[in-house]
């Protein structure tokens, strides 16, 4: 099934004079490698260029109107951009761990893939980033982030090891190519490896930090939040990696055996199983004592969130079902289940952001503005009834633009960068 | 030390003459508050709970608890909010401040802060309040200072001074012989969520 007849000529090697940077040839300027993807690349990097270019424009608009636009209020302060946010994180986790844990052990690794899943990495780290400079009132300050560090605020620990990890991961994937050609030992690769994979842990623990650190919401002030967002990130990550392998191998981009696969989708169903776990294990904590916890697990299972909890696990255990039975292993059916994966975490990260501002500590009644809370019009009983937070157009627009930036950073890498497995160049 | 109030809440009866003297003096722009009475009672404003005769209600002024532990100054990544060590003021610095809302989400008192979500409107063309009274930026986040301007001339807070029912008290808790360690020492007082660790500077009696 897998055709790669068409798809022209493929040249991995030096050829800078063959390809002559045109368009968008600035992002690759780091690119040493030209190669022609099919018209089907250059499509894909025209149309998220542009839906990156309207997002921005949008995000203009957000900057000259006010965050009034959004639908983010003082009581529920963050929304969908920090949902994304730590939703990409967790997205950018699988590539790089699924490309550096068979380097580091020194196992067997995934048939090639280690350089495609690591460029997904850095896709997903662009976005992660993008997110939490469209949630920023006052962008044109970041630079106090690094003049004024409040070293110990967990938000600034995210940002040093998100910057890190970004450059941590960019290093990794020149090392991979380097090595190839014989210019990087495998020992250097090895201890490379090793470091991005405890960056990658790190990154994740430091996002979970975050949220889990604030002792005023009782959803999120819990230990097991950290090893929590590992095991999600796991999770959405390899059913990345899974969904954009399928992908590539069906456009003829590279050639995998099913094999590989069919390991790609046990370990997505491990990884499943352990998050469905630890939800167990925090719902049962919450709820156990019957006190004030018992209302968070009541918000998410039969309150407000609810078609976001029962999504998550339903998701889940689909994609776990089309990842053991062997008979539904099928190509679609895998590809299936790498984005049900997604798309369960998605709602993983809307459970957890929304209702962390579900519950208000002090929810006596007040005088509410436009700004208290999102629905205002009414009161604060009113205001929690439903979701306290549904994004706008506008906060959904400019979210489009990031997963569009994110995208077209994917297919430059695609397009400029020698990421088919070796040997199949 | 150790700046703080002492709210009586047997006093305190729910007129907002605390929160409007507080948004006039801080030139407050619209739908911004520092300083809100918040009802005890029923699921409205002014609303007991329970059935006639059998129905209670009291009044939770809240404004920023000036914690001896502050949960947004350790999140803020720049140190915009800051607690200034001579007085036990939590301060915010809306130079500075980059808008990341991390401190309104860290702080437990639910409403306390307050974010800019555009360019700050007001109701008349002139300025309100104290000459020094400080600026309001947009995409930034504001809180109450504890009217830091009037205590820098040695003058109480504003919603202090302006409440009718003499409600509010200020003072030093580092002082043993001021007015509010009396209270919080001979009434019976309770802080705010105290179980969260953060040790408010407000104090209410019941």
């Amino acid at each position: 099934m897998t055709n790669i007849d068409n798809v022209g000529v493929i040249d991995d090697d030096f050829a800078p004079a063959a390809a002559p940077a045109r368009g968008k040839a600035r992002e690759a300027a780091g690119a040493k490698v030209a190669v022609k993807g099919g018209k089907g690349l250059t499509i894909a990097i025209g149309v998220s260029a542009v839906i990156a270019i309207i997002g921005i424009v949008l995000w203009g608009m957000q900057l000259s109107g006010g965050m009034v636009q959004t639908a983010m209020r003082n009581l529920d302060s963050w929304g969908l951009y920090i949902t994304s946010f730590m939703f990409f994180v967790g997205l950018s986790a699988g590539g790089l761990i699924i490309s550096s844990v068979p380097k580091a052990f020194g196992i067997q690794g995934f048939g090639g893939i280690s350089k495609v899943a690591v460029m997904t990495s850095i896709a997903a780290t662009v976005a992660a980033i993008g997110m939490v400079v469209v949630d920023l009132g006052q962008p044109a300050r970041v630079w106090e982030l690094f003049a004024y560090s409040n070293l110990g605020s967990p938000l600034m620990w995210d940002i040093i090891v998100l910057m890190v990890y970004l450059v941590l991961s960019c290093v990794y994937l020149w090392a991979q190519v380097q090595h190839e050609k014989g210019k990087v030992s495998a020992v250097a690769l090895r201890v490379i490896s090793v470091i991005a994979l405890v960056t990658a842990v790190m990154v994740h623990s430091v996002t979970a930090w975050i949220f889990g650190l604030q002792q005023s919401h009782e959803m999120w002030h819990t230990a097991l939040l950290a090893p929590w967002f590992v095991s999600s990130a796991l999770v959405c990550g390899t059913g990345l990696v899974m969904a954009t392998v399928i992908a590539l191998r069906a456009a003829g981009y590279l050639k995998l055996d099913q094999a590989y696969l069919v390991k790609l989708a046990k370990l997505l169903a491990v990884f499943l199983l352990v998050d469905l776990y630890f939800f167990g294990c925090d719902l049962l904590t919450e709820a156990f004592p019957a006190g004030s916890g018992l209302a968070v697990v009541d918000m998410l299972v039969s309150g407000p969130l609810a078609p976001f909890f029962w999504g998550e696990i339903i998701l889940s255990v689909v994609a776990v079902v089309l990842c053991v039975v062997p008979q539904l292993r099928t190509t679609p059916l895998l590809a299936v289940a790498g984005i049900l994966a997604i798309a369960a975490i998605f709602c993983k990260r809307v459970q957890l952001l929304v209702g962390g501002f579900q519950i208000a500590n002090l929810d006596y009644a007040s005088a509410l503005t436009p700004f208290t809370v999102t629905n205002w019009e009414g009161n604060l009983a009113q205001a929690y009834q439903g979701m306290v937070y549904w994004p706008t157009a506008l906060e959904f627009g400019v979210t489009l633009g990031v997963v569009a930036l994110g995208f077209l950073v994917f297919f430059l890498g695609l397009k400029f960068l020698p990421l088919k497995p070796q040997g199949q160049e | 030390m150790r700046y703080g109030f002492v709210i009586d809440q047997n006093r305190c009866i729910g007129c907002h003459t605390c929160s409007v003297a507080c948004k006039i003096e801080n030139n407050l722009p619209d739908d911004m508050w520092w300083n809100r009475i918040l009802t005890d009672g029923g699921d409205w404003v002014d609303i007991p709970a329970g059935e006639f005769p059998n129905s209670t209600i009291s009044y939770v002024p809240v404004n920023c608890q000036h914690c001896e532990n502050p949960a947004c100054v350790k999140v803020c990544p720049v140190g915009a909010t800051y607690k200034d060590a001579d007085t036990g003021i939590v301060r915010q610095d809306a130079d500075k401040c980059i808008g990341c809302r991390m401190c309104m989400s860290a702080c437990p008192y639910t409403g306390v802060r307050s974010f800019n979500w555009e360019e700050p409107q007001f109701m008349l063309s002139v300025a309100l309040g104290a000459a020094d009274a400080p600026s309001h930026q947009k995409h930034t986040v504001e809180k109450c200072t504890m009217c830091w301007h009037r205590i820098a001339k040695g003058e109480e807070p504003e919603c202090v001074w302006a409440c009718p029912g003499r409600a509010r008290f200020w003072g030093d808790f580092d002082d043993p012989e001021s007015e509010v360690s009396k209270l919080i020492r001979d009434k019976n007082c309770r802080q705010l969520l105290a179980d969260e660790g953060t040790n408010p500077s407000v104090y209410y009696i019941q």
